[in-house]
């Protein structure tokens, strides 16, 4: 136990001693500059990130714009052109029922 | 604080003067802490300017003025551990680029008296930095804090955002690794001619 203390106490001892042989170092003459031109540098690499996602985003915009106005508007009118309205629809398919109604036809 | 709560208000608001006077202030403190954390002298600088770029792109998250210095300690502390873990694998080779380099200075010192000192010096630095890289990265950071820094537990809390027990327990751990480390080798010429324990050359 009392040998332990004695290492523990060295060892407190090695630390004292090696914060006084590490002292705090003078910042060199480059270091604001050299400092200022990184929060620049990752300014602008941010900056070009957000441009390229912008210019990403605006080249995907006008591709699906291309894409419904080239395909999807066309089939969508064709579509219409070729069909008929609903009520043309009901009316062809209970022509009949008319017909028969007046006759007398079958109930 | 070495600075106004008035100062860091300013800077949060994009005042890149206001921001320039912090990391006036601050800078040598932040400097030794991270040469005493990396153990190596010729990337502190660059750990540094990490480490007040890191502020400036994250001051406005800062809730209040209040809590600056353990905000600033958190980023040094981040910043050193990224630092250390890129070295992990070249640690070997670092002690002894570390002892050649202190070396060179050691000679390039004038006087014999002088130069003894920085001797000794280069021995404890050398010495507890191969003590202190017998934990991991985190524990090496967090020894260096209290113990070496003199960081008390309730701002280690601050910095850490973990409660005081569980930051004593991971200490008494870490501290016990570096205790047995240190008997290992408190026969060794290092410490012998540090000025710790006694001469033994016997292996």
């Amino acid at each position: 136990m009392d040998r332990m203390q004695d290492q523990g106490d060295k060892l407190d001892a090695l630390f004292a001693e090696y914060r006084m042989a590490c002292p705090d170092p003078e910042p060199g003459a480059d270091f604001m500059p050299a400092m200022w031109k990184r929060i620049e540098a990752r300014r602008v690499a941010t900056v070009s990130v957000f441009r390229h996602w912008a210019q990403v985003c605006v080249m995907a915009t006008v591709a699906l714009t291309l894409l419904i106005g080239a395909v999807l508007i066309p089939r969508l009118q064709d579509n219409a052109a070729s069909s008929s309205s609903y009520l043309e629809a009901l009316s062809a398919e209970h022509s009949g029922d008319y017909i028969h109604m007046l006759a007398g036809g079958p109930r | 604080m070495l600075v106004e709560f008035e100062l860091i208000e300013r800077a949060r608001s994009g005042d890149d003067g206001a921001f320039n006077q912090i990391v006036q202030a601050y800078r040598k403190r932040i400097l030794g802490t991270i040469s005493r954390t990396i153990g190596r002298p010729e990337d502190v600088e660059d750990v540094g300017q990490e480490v007040f770029l890191r502020l400036y792109y994250s001051l406005d998250q800062l809730r209040t003025p209040e809590v600056f210095e353990p905000w600033l300690y958190r980023l040094t502390v981040n910043a050193a551990y990224d630092y250390l873990r890129r070295q992990r694998r070249r640690q070997e080779s670092r002690m002894s680029d570390l002892s050649e380099q202190q070396v060179m200075l050691a000679d390039a010192a004038a006087g014999g008296k002088r130069r003894d000192e920085e001797q000794r010096r280069t021995k404890i630095r050398e010495l507890a930095q191969s003590l202190l890289g017998q934990v991991s990265e985190e524990d090496r950071i967090l020894l260096t804090l209290k113990e070496v820094e003199g960081l008390s537990l309730k701002e280690l809390e601050k910095i850490y955002k973990v409660n005081e027990n569980a930051l004593k327990v991971r200490l008494f751990r870490a501290r016990q690794r570096v205790l047995k480390a240190f008997g290992a080798k408190e026969n060794s010429e290092a410490v012998s001619k540090a000025g710790f324990g006694s001469v033994d050359d016997s292996e």
